[in-house]
Protein backbone atom coordinates (compact mmCIF):
# COMPACT_ATOMS: atom_id res chain seq x y z
CA UNK A 1 0.00 0.00 0.00
CA UNK A 2 2.77 2.52 1.04
CA UNK A 3 4.91 1.48 -2.18
CA UNK A 4 1.20 2.69 -4.46
CA UNK A 5 1.20 5.65 -2.94
CA UNK A 6 5.00 7.10 -2.64
CA UNK A 7 4.77 6.14 -7.11
CA UNK A 8 0.87 8.14 -6.72
CA UNK A 9 2.65 11.34 -5.33
CA UNK A 10 5.99 10.71 -7.52
CA UNK A 11 3.90 10.32 -10.54
CA UNK A 12 2.06 13.21 -9.25
CA UNK A 13 4.89 15.54 -8.96
CA UNK A 14 7.05 14.72 -11.95
CA UNK A 15 3.87 15.81 -14.15
CA UNK A 16 5.14 18.98 -15.15
CA UNK A 17 8.10 17.45 -16.71
CA UNK A 18 5.66 15.84 -19.65
CA UNK A 19 2.52 18.39 -19.38
CA UNK A 20 3.15 21.66 -18.79
CA UNK A 21 5.02 24.45 -20.84
CA UNK A 22 2.76 27.23 -20.19
CA UNK A 23 4.46 30.68 -19.52
CA UNK A 24 2.64 31.36 -16.62
CA UNK A 25 2.35 30.68 -12.87
CA UNK A 26 0.86 26.73 -13.41
CA UNK A 27 3.71 24.53 -13.08
CA UNK A 28 4.55 26.66 -9.73
CA UNK A 29 0.75 26.59 -8.44
CA UNK A 30 0.69 22.85 -9.75
CA UNK A 31 3.69 21.49 -7.37
CA UNK A 32 2.05 23.74 -4.33
CA UNK A 33 -1.28 21.91 -4.57
CA UNK A 34 -0.09 18.57 -5.23
CA UNK A 35 2.34 18.74 -1.98
CA UNK A 36 -0.14 20.71 0.14
CA UNK A 37 -2.67 17.99 -0.98
CA UNK A 38 -0.57 15.35 0.76
CA UNK A 39 0.43 16.67 3.74
CA UNK A 40 -3.27 17.34 4.25
CA UNK A 41 -3.60 13.61 3.42
CA UNK A 42 -1.05 12.92 5.71
CA UNK A 43 -2.50 15.40 8.52
CA UNK A 44 -5.78 13.22 8.34
CA UNK A 45 -4.97 9.81 8.14
CA UNK A 46 -4.55 7.39 10.97
CA UNK A 47 -0.65 6.20 10.98
CA UNK B 1 24.69 48.09 13.58
CA UNK B 2 24.17 44.94 11.99
CA UNK B 3 27.33 43.20 14.67
CA UNK B 4 24.88 45.14 17.54
CA UNK B 5 21.65 43.00 16.03
CA UNK B 6 23.50 40.12 16.37
CA UNK B 7 24.21 41.00 19.99
CA UNK B 8 20.62 41.45 20.74
CA UNK B 9 20.36 37.94 18.78
CA UNK B 10 22.72 36.70 20.73
CA UNK B 11 21.58 37.87 24.26
CA UNK B 12 17.68 36.90 23.41
CA UNK B 13 19.65 33.38 22.11
CA UNK B 14 20.91 33.30 26.13
CA UNK B 15 17.45 34.36 28.19
CA UNK B 16 15.86 31.55 26.13
CA UNK B 17 18.50 29.14 27.07
CA UNK B 18 18.92 29.60 30.45
CA UNK B 19 14.59 30.21 30.86
CA UNK B 20 14.17 27.05 29.46
CA UNK B 21 17.08 24.68 31.19
CA UNK B 22 16.41 21.94 33.20
CA UNK B 23 18.62 19.84 35.52
CA UNK B 24 20.23 17.40 33.06
CA UNK B 25 21.36 14.49 34.86
CA UNK B 26 21.93 11.89 31.99
CA UNK B 27 23.05 11.80 28.51
CA UNK B 28 19.74 11.12 27.32
CA UNK B 29 18.43 14.79 29.01
CA UNK B 30 21.38 15.88 27.33
CA UNK B 31 20.76 15.19 23.65
CA UNK B 32 17.07 14.20 23.61
CA UNK B 33 15.67 16.37 26.16
CA UNK B 34 14.84 13.08 27.76
CA UNK B 35 12.19 12.29 25.31
CA UNK B 36 10.21 14.82 26.93
CA UNK B 37 9.62 17.37 24.03
CA UNK B 38 5.97 18.51 23.02
CA UNK B 39 4.99 18.53 19.69
CA UNK B 40 4.94 21.83 18.54
CA UNK B 41 8.09 22.75 19.88
CA UNK B 42 9.69 19.29 17.83
CA UNK B 43 8.01 20.49 14.67
CA UNK B 44 9.83 24.21 15.18
CA UNK B 45 13.08 22.64 16.01
CA UNK B 46 12.98 19.75 13.29
CA UNK B 47 12.20 22.71 10.78
CA UNK B 48 14.95 25.05 11.88
CA UNK B 49 17.51 22.18 11.55
CA UNK B 50 16.74 21.24 8.41
CA UNK B 51 16.20 24.92 6.75
CA UNK B 52 19.82 26.26 7.01
CA UNK B 53 21.13 29.42 5.54
CA UNK B 54 20.64 27.65 2.06
CA UNK B 55 17.01 28.71 1.98
CA UNK B 56 17.19 32.42 2.09
CA UNK B 57 20.16 32.47 0.13
CA UNK B 58 21.39 29.51 -1.90
CA UNK B 59 17.16 28.68 -2.40
CA UNK B 60 16.44 32.42 -3.66
CA UNK B 61 19.47 32.71 -6.30
CA UNK B 62 18.97 29.63 -7.64
CA UNK B 63 15.34 30.27 -8.23
CA UNK B 64 16.49 33.37 -9.47
CA UNK B 65 18.69 31.57 -12.17
CA UNK B 66 16.96 28.35 -12.78
CA UNK B 67 13.25 29.00 -12.52
CA UNK B 68 10.28 26.69 -10.82
CA UNK B 69 12.33 23.82 -11.62
CA UNK B 70 14.13 24.63 -7.45
CA UNK B 71 10.88 24.80 -6.21
CA UNK B 72 10.21 21.32 -7.67
CA UNK B 73 13.79 20.31 -5.93
CA UNK B 74 12.82 21.47 -2.98
CA UNK B 75 9.25 20.01 -2.77
CA UNK B 76 10.41 16.73 -3.94
CA UNK B 77 12.29 16.93 -0.90
CA UNK B 78 9.25 18.43 1.40
CA UNK B 79 6.96 14.96 0.14
CA UNK B 80 9.82 12.55 0.27
CA UNK B 81 10.30 13.77 4.19
CA UNK B 82 6.87 13.51 5.03
CA UNK B 83 6.47 10.15 3.35
CA UNK B 84 9.43 8.91 5.01
CA UNK B 85 8.45 9.90 8.31
CA UNK B 86 4.84 9.21 8.91
CA UNK B 87 5.90 5.32 7.70
CA UNK B 88 9.29 5.10 9.57
CA UNK B 89 9.28 7.45 12.40
CA UNK B 90 6.31 6.48 14.59
CA UNK B 91 8.35 2.82 14.05
CA UNK B 92 11.74 4.35 15.10
CA UNK B 93 10.20 6.65 17.70
CA UNK B 94 8.84 3.48 19.46
CA UNK B 95 11.97 1.25 18.97
CA UNK B 96 13.91 3.99 20.59
CA UNK B 97 11.64 4.28 23.96
CA UNK B 98 11.82 0.54 24.55
CA UNK B 99 15.85 0.48 23.78
CA UNK B 100 16.85 3.78 25.24
CA UNK B 101 18.19 4.63 21.64
CA UNK B 102 19.97 8.19 21.65
CA UNK B 103 21.55 8.14 17.97
CA UNK B 104 21.13 6.46 14.60
CA UNK B 105 24.17 5.03 15.78
CA UNK B 106 22.09 3.37 18.52
CA UNK B 107 19.63 1.89 15.77
CA UNK B 108 22.33 0.09 14.09
CA UNK B 109 24.20 -1.23 16.90
CA UNK B 110 21.20 -3.36 17.67
CA UNK B 111 20.76 -4.70 14.72
CA UNK B 112 24.23 -4.73 13.18
CA UNK B 113 26.61 -4.77 16.00
CA UNK B 114 28.50 -1.77 18.11
CA UNK B 115 31.70 -2.03 15.21
CA UNK B 116 29.23 -0.57 12.35
CA UNK B 117 28.85 2.43 14.63
CA UNK B 118 32.12 3.14 15.78
CA UNK B 119 32.51 3.60 11.57
CA UNK B 120 29.70 4.84 10.47
CA UNK B 121 30.71 8.19 13.38
CA UNK B 122 33.90 9.54 11.20
CA UNK B 123 31.97 9.04 8.10
CA UNK B 124 29.22 11.23 9.12
CA UNK B 125 31.92 13.48 10.91
CA UNK B 126 33.36 13.52 7.09
CA UNK B 127 30.41 14.78 5.79
CA UNK B 128 28.99 17.13 8.14
CA UNK B 129 31.41 19.02 9.49
CA UNK B 130 32.67 20.56 5.87
CA UNK B 131 28.98 21.18 6.01
CA UNK B 132 29.09 22.87 9.27
CA UNK B 133 31.93 24.92 8.14
CA UNK B 134 30.59 26.18 5.20
CA UNK B 135 27.81 28.08 7.38
CA UNK B 136 29.87 29.42 8.75
CA UNK B 137 31.87 31.06 6.56
CA UNK B 138 28.69 32.12 4.86
CA UNK B 139 28.23 33.74 7.99
CA UNK B 140 31.59 35.74 8.14
CA UNK B 141 31.27 36.54 4.92
CA UNK B 142 27.66 38.08 5.63
CA UNK B 143 29.45 40.14 8.26
CA UNK B 144 32.74 40.83 6.91
CA UNK B 145 31.52 44.87 6.09
CA UNK B 146 32.09 44.86 10.18
CA UNK B 147 34.45 42.32 10.98
CA UNK B 148 38.00 40.45 9.70
CA UNK B 149 37.24 37.28 8.45
CA UNK B 150 38.43 35.27 11.21
CA UNK B 151 36.48 37.29 13.84
CA UNK B 152 33.45 36.46 12.18
CA UNK B 153 34.24 32.37 12.43
CA UNK B 154 35.02 32.83 16.21
CA UNK B 155 31.91 34.71 16.65
CA UNK B 156 29.89 31.83 14.95
CA UNK B 157 31.52 28.96 16.87
CA UNK B 158 31.16 31.16 19.87
CA UNK B 159 27.47 31.05 18.82
CA UNK B 160 27.02 27.63 17.57
CA UNK B 161 28.78 25.75 21.01
CA UNK B 162 27.56 28.58 23.43
CA UNK B 163 23.79 27.03 23.61
CA UNK B 164 24.58 23.69 23.07
CA UNK B 165 26.69 23.13 25.90
CA UNK B 166 24.66 25.10 28.28
CA UNK B 167 21.15 23.33 27.90
CA UNK B 168 21.86 20.23 25.40
CA UNK B 169 19.13 19.86 23.39
CA UNK B 170 16.34 21.39 25.35
CA UNK B 171 17.97 24.95 24.83
CA UNK B 172 18.67 24.25 21.52
CA UNK B 173 15.02 23.09 20.45
CA UNK B 174 13.67 26.43 22.39
CA UNK B 175 15.87 29.07 20.48
CA UNK B 176 15.47 26.51 16.96
CA UNK B 177 11.78 27.47 17.61
CA UNK B 178 11.88 31.28 18.90
CA UNK B 179 14.03 31.94 15.67
CA UNK B 180 12.27 29.26 13.29
CA UNK B 181 9.27 32.09 13.48
CA UNK B 182 11.58 34.90 13.34
CA UNK B 183 12.76 32.82 9.81
CA UNK B 184 9.27 32.69 8.43
CA UNK B 185 8.48 36.43 9.38
CA UNK B 186 11.20 37.50 7.94
CA UNK B 187 10.59 35.81 4.61
CA UNK B 188 7.18 37.66 4.61
CA UNK B 189 8.25 40.55 5.57
CA UNK B 190 10.86 40.01 2.07
CA UNK B 191 7.97 38.89 -0.52
CA UNK B 192 6.00 41.56 1.06
CA UNK B 193 8.94 44.26 -0.04
CA UNK B 194 9.73 42.76 -3.32
CA UNK B 195 6.23 42.81 -4.21
CA UNK B 196 5.85 46.30 -3.26
CA UNK B 197 9.15 46.96 -6.31
CA UNK B 198 7.36 45.82 -8.84
CA UNK B 199 4.35 46.96 -10.72
CA UNK B 200 0.83 46.40 -10.52
CA UNK B 201 -0.52 42.86 -11.95
CA UNK B 202 3.12 41.90 -12.94
CA UNK B 203 3.47 40.18 -16.11
CA UNK B 204 5.57 37.17 -15.34
CA UNK B 205 5.40 35.42 -18.80
CA UNK B 206 8.42 37.34 -19.17
CA UNK B 207 10.27 35.22 -17.08
CA UNK B 208 9.71 32.47 -20.27
CA UNK B 209 11.24 29.24 -19.79
CA UNK B 210 11.85 29.74 -16.29
CA UNK B 211 8.52 29.12 -15.42
CA UNK B 212 8.81 25.43 -16.52
CA UNK B 213 10.60 22.39 -16.79
CA UNK B 214 12.54 20.82 -18.17
CA UNK B 215 14.63 23.86 -19.40
CA UNK B 216 18.09 24.73 -20.20
CA UNK B 217 19.12 24.68 -16.44
CA UNK B 218 16.67 21.77 -14.99
CA UNK B 219 17.82 19.08 -17.12
CA UNK B 220 16.42 15.45 -16.04
CA UNK B 221 19.78 14.49 -15.09
CA UNK B 222 20.73 17.50 -12.91
CA UNK B 223 17.18 17.57 -11.29
CA UNK B 224 17.58 14.06 -10.15
CA UNK B 225 21.01 14.58 -9.25
CA UNK B 226 19.43 17.34 -6.68
CA UNK B 227 16.21 15.56 -5.62
CA UNK B 228 17.90 12.18 -4.95
CA UNK B 229 20.42 12.96 -1.96
CA UNK B 230 17.65 15.24 -0.25
CA UNK B 231 14.63 12.61 -0.82
CA UNK B 232 15.76 10.21 1.87
CA UNK B 233 17.15 13.47 3.82
CA UNK B 234 15.17 12.38 6.88
CA UNK B 235 16.47 9.12 7.17
CA UNK B 236 20.11 9.76 6.58
CA UNK B 237 21.01 13.22 7.91
CA UNK B 238 21.51 12.30 11.82
CA UNK B 239 20.81 15.46 13.13
CA UNK B 240 16.97 14.88 11.86
CA UNK B 241 16.77 11.19 12.30
CA UNK B 242 17.78 12.11 16.35
CA UNK B 243 14.65 14.39 16.16
CA UNK B 244 12.30 11.49 16.10
CA UNK B 245 13.43 10.12 19.52
CA UNK B 246 12.40 13.91 20.86
CA UNK B 247 8.52 13.91 21.27
CA UNK B 248 7.00 13.37 24.34
CA UNK B 249 4.24 10.79 23.17
CA UNK B 250 3.31 9.54 19.31
CA UNK B 251 0.53 12.19 19.04
CA UNK B 252 3.17 14.78 19.37
CA UNK B 253 5.44 12.73 17.14
CA UNK B 254 2.60 13.33 14.76
CA UNK B 255 1.97 16.80 15.25
CA UNK B 256 5.91 17.05 14.93
CA UNK B 257 5.88 15.87 11.38
CA UNK B 258 2.36 18.24 9.98
CA UNK B 259 3.80 21.26 11.77
CA UNK B 260 7.29 20.86 10.15
CA UNK B 261 4.98 19.80 6.66
CA UNK B 262 3.17 23.51 7.10
CA UNK B 263 6.23 25.40 8.07
CA UNK B 264 8.60 23.42 5.44
CA UNK B 265 5.47 24.38 2.46
CA UNK B 266 5.52 27.52 3.48
CA UNK B 267 9.26 28.54 3.98
CA UNK B 268 9.57 26.96 0.49
CA UNK B 269 6.68 28.40 -1.75
CA UNK B 270 8.07 32.22 0.67
CA UNK B 271 11.59 31.57 -0.53
CA UNK B 272 11.19 30.52 -4.58
CA UNK B 273 9.11 33.12 -4.60
CA UNK B 274 11.46 36.03 -3.89
CA UNK B 275 13.79 34.13 -6.30
CA UNK B 276 10.95 34.67 -9.19
CA UNK B 277 10.25 38.10 -7.82
CA UNK B 278 14.20 39.44 -7.74
CA UNK B 279 14.60 37.93 -11.83
CA UNK B 280 11.28 39.55 -12.66
CA UNK B 281 12.51 42.96 -11.39
CA UNK B 282 15.82 42.29 -13.17
CA UNK B 283 13.49 41.88 -16.38
CA UNK B 284 11.33 45.24 -15.73
CA UNK B 285 14.89 46.98 -14.99
CA UNK B 286 14.18 47.54 -11.72
CA UNK B 287 16.92 44.85 -10.15
CA UNK B 288 20.51 44.75 -11.93
CA UNK B 289 20.83 41.07 -13.36
CA UNK B 290 23.08 38.53 -11.44
CA UNK B 291 24.77 36.12 -12.83
CA UNK B 292 26.31 34.38 -9.18
CA UNK B 293 23.31 32.77 -7.52
CA UNK B 294 25.09 33.31 -4.42
CA UNK B 295 25.56 37.15 -4.66
CA UNK B 296 20.86 37.85 -5.62
CA UNK B 297 20.01 37.81 -1.58
CA UNK B 298 23.10 40.17 -0.80
CA UNK B 299 22.18 42.33 -3.99
CA UNK B 300 18.68 42.42 -2.19
CA UNK B 301 19.63 43.37 1.03
CA UNK B 302 22.05 46.55 -0.39
CA UNK B 303 18.59 47.80 -2.30
CA UNK B 304 15.45 47.82 0.81
CA UNK B 305 15.86 50.05 3.79
CA UNK B 306 18.71 49.19 6.26
CA UNK B 307 16.34 47.96 9.57
CA UNK B 308 14.57 45.41 6.83
CA UNK B 309 18.21 44.49 5.68
CA UNK B 310 19.55 43.90 8.92
CA UNK B 311 16.24 42.03 10.23
CA UNK B 312 16.83 39.51 7.22
CA UNK B 313 20.24 39.25 7.53
CA UNK B 314 20.07 38.19 11.10
CA UNK B 315 17.77 35.64 10.52
CA UNK B 316 19.94 34.23 7.80
CA UNK B 317 22.27 34.05 11.00
CA UNK B 318 19.93 32.56 13.13
CA UNK B 319 18.74 29.98 10.25
CA UNK B 320 22.98 29.20 9.90
CA UNK B 321 23.00 28.78 13.38
CA UNK B 322 20.08 26.77 14.61
CA UNK B 323 21.39 24.43 11.85
CA UNK B 324 24.83 24.27 13.34
CA UNK B 325 23.98 23.80 16.89
CA UNK B 326 21.93 21.01 16.13
CA UNK B 327 24.71 18.98 13.51
CA UNK B 328 27.00 19.81 16.56
CA UNK B 329 25.32 18.42 19.18
CA UNK B 330 24.18 14.87 17.14
CA UNK B 331 27.62 14.54 16.21
CA UNK B 332 28.81 15.21 20.19
CA UNK B 333 26.27 12.24 20.86
CA UNK B 334 27.96 9.89 18.15
CA UNK B 335 31.10 10.86 19.47
CA UNK B 336 30.53 9.81 22.68
CA UNK B 337 28.70 7.08 22.95
CA UNK B 338 28.87 5.11 19.10
CA UNK B 339 32.66 5.57 19.48
CA UNK B 340 33.98 5.62 22.87
CA UNK B 341 31.05 4.24 24.62
CA UNK B 342 31.02 7.23 27.26
CA UNK B 343 27.60 7.95 28.98
CA UNK B 344 28.72 10.98 30.83
CA UNK B 345 27.24 14.77 30.03
CA UNK B 346 30.63 16.05 30.41
CA UNK B 347 32.36 14.19 27.45
CA UNK B 348 29.49 15.56 25.32
CA UNK B 349 29.76 18.82 26.69
CA UNK B 350 33.47 18.64 25.88
CA UNK B 351 32.75 17.06 22.33
CA UNK B 352 30.62 20.11 21.59
CA UNK B 353 33.28 22.05 22.06
CA UNK B 354 35.75 20.16 19.88
CA UNK B 355 33.75 19.38 16.85
CA UNK B 356 32.68 23.52 17.48
CA UNK B 357 36.42 24.08 17.18
CA UNK B 358 37.24 21.73 14.50
CA UNK B 359 34.70 23.60 12.42
CA UNK B 360 35.65 26.83 13.02
CA UNK B 361 39.68 26.09 11.50
CA UNK B 362 38.08 23.99 8.68
CA UNK B 363 36.17 27.02 8.02
CA UNK B 364 39.42 30.23 8.36
CA UNK B 365 41.24 28.07 6.66
CA UNK B 366 38.90 27.38 3.65
CA UNK B 367 40.46 24.82 1.64
CA UNK B 368 38.48 24.21 -2.06
CA UNK B 369 37.60 20.37 -0.53
CA UNK B 370 35.75 22.18 2.17
CA UNK B 371 32.99 23.08 -0.50
CA UNK B 372 32.88 19.63 -2.43
CA UNK B 373 32.33 17.93 0.61
CA UNK B 374 29.92 20.31 2.27
CA UNK B 375 28.51 19.40 -1.75
CA UNK B 376 28.81 15.97 -0.86
CA UNK B 377 27.80 15.99 2.13
CA UNK B 378 23.74 14.69 1.38
CA UNK B 379 25.12 12.07 -1.21
CA UNK B 380 27.54 10.68 1.36
CA UNK B 381 25.04 10.16 3.56
CA UNK B 382 23.23 8.08 1.58
CA UNK B 383 25.13 5.16 1.97
CA UNK B 384 23.62 4.57 4.85
CA UNK B 385 20.37 3.86 3.21
CA UNK B 386 20.22 0.21 3.04
CA UNK B 387 21.61 -0.25 6.77
CA UNK B 388 18.02 1.47 7.94
CA UNK B 389 15.96 -0.14 5.16
CA UNK B 390 17.71 -3.24 6.89
CA UNK B 391 16.45 -3.07 10.12
CA UNK B 392 12.83 -3.07 8.98
CA UNK B 393 12.57 -4.66 6.07
CA UNK B 394 15.03 -7.47 5.42
CA UNK B 395 16.32 -10.38 7.70
CA UNK B 396 19.73 -11.07 5.99
CA UNK B 397 22.69 -8.67 6.58
CA UNK B 398 24.93 -8.39 9.13
CA UNK B 399 27.82 -6.75 10.49
CA UNK B 400 30.02 -7.33 7.93
CA UNK B 401 27.45 -6.69 5.34
CA UNK B 402 26.64 -3.11 6.60
CA UNK B 403 30.70 -1.85 6.80
CA UNK B 404 31.11 -3.05 3.75
CA UNK B 405 28.08 -0.94 2.34
CA UNK B 406 29.35 1.98 4.50
CA UNK B 407 33.11 1.92 3.21
CA UNK B 408 31.82 0.91 -0.11
CA UNK B 409 29.14 3.65 -1.11
CA UNK B 410 31.28 6.28 0.54
CA UNK B 411 34.28 5.78 -1.27
CA UNK B 412 32.45 5.86 -4.32
CA UNK B 413 30.46 9.32 -3.43
CA UNK B 414 34.04 10.68 -3.14
CA UNK B 415 36.00 8.79 -6.19
CA UNK B 416 33.14 9.77 -8.49
CA UNK B 417 33.35 13.41 -7.14
CA UNK B 418 36.73 13.95 -8.22
CA UNK B 419 37.35 11.51 -11.23
CA UNK B 420 33.90 13.15 -12.69
CA UNK B 421 33.41 9.41 -14.69
CA UNK B 422 30.02 9.45 -14.21
CA UNK B 423 28.55 8.07 -17.77
CA UNK B 424 25.93 11.20 -17.24
CA UNK B 425 24.72 9.31 -14.51
CA UNK B 426 24.17 11.20 -11.32
CA UNK B 427 26.72 10.44 -8.63
CA UNK B 428 23.53 9.98 -5.70
CA UNK B 429 22.36 7.38 -7.98
CA UNK B 430 25.79 5.34 -8.37
CA UNK B 431 26.05 5.58 -4.82
CA UNK B 432 22.63 3.91 -4.33
CA UNK B 433 23.23 1.39 -6.42
CA UNK B 434 26.59 0.33 -5.12
CA UNK B 435 25.61 0.18 -1.57
CA UNK B 436 22.86 -1.62 -2.14
CA UNK B 437 24.61 -3.93 -4.58
CA UNK B 438 27.16 -4.40 -2.09
CA UNK B 439 24.36 -4.96 0.96
CA UNK B 440 22.69 -7.97 -1.19
CA UNK B 441 25.95 -9.19 -2.06
CA UNK B 442 28.10 -9.80 1.21
CA UNK B 443 24.44 -10.13 2.84
CA UNK B 444 24.59 -13.23 0.59
CA UNK B 445 28.07 -14.43 1.60
CA UNK B 446 27.76 -13.54 5.22
CA UNK B 447 24.52 -16.07 5.06
CA UNK B 448 25.88 -18.47 3.01
CA UNK B 449 29.37 -19.04 4.69
CA UNK B 450 29.94 -17.16 7.55
CA UNK B 451 26.75 -18.78 9.37
CA UNK B 452 27.78 -22.51 7.60
CA UNK B 453 30.63 -22.22 9.45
Amino acid sequence: MRWIEALIVIFAMSVPFSVMKDQNLTTYLYWTVVSASYLIFIALRRW
Amino acid sequence: MLLYALLLYLAIGTIITVLTMRKILTDEDYYIGGRKVGGVISALTYAATTYSAFMMVGLVGLTYISGVGALGFELFYLVGTLMLLSYYAPKLWKIGKEKNFITPGDVFSSRYGKNVAKILTPFIALALIPYTSLQFVGISLLLSKEISFEFGVAFSALFTAFWAFLGGLRSVAWTDAIFGIFMLSMAILAVFYASSLLPPSPDFSKLGELLYVPNSFWRYDVFISYTLPWFFFALTNPQVFQRIFIPKDEASLKRMVVIFGFFGLLYTILVTFLGLQLRLLTEYDLFPKISDRDLVTPKFLEIIPSWLSIAIAVSIFAAAITTANSIVLTLSSMFTRDLFNNRSVMAGRIFVVLITLAIAIFAIQRPAYIVDLAIMSSTILLCQLPLIFGVFHWKSGGQIAAISTLVAGFLTAILLYYTKKTLGIPIAVWVLLMSFAVFFLVAFLEKRFIKES
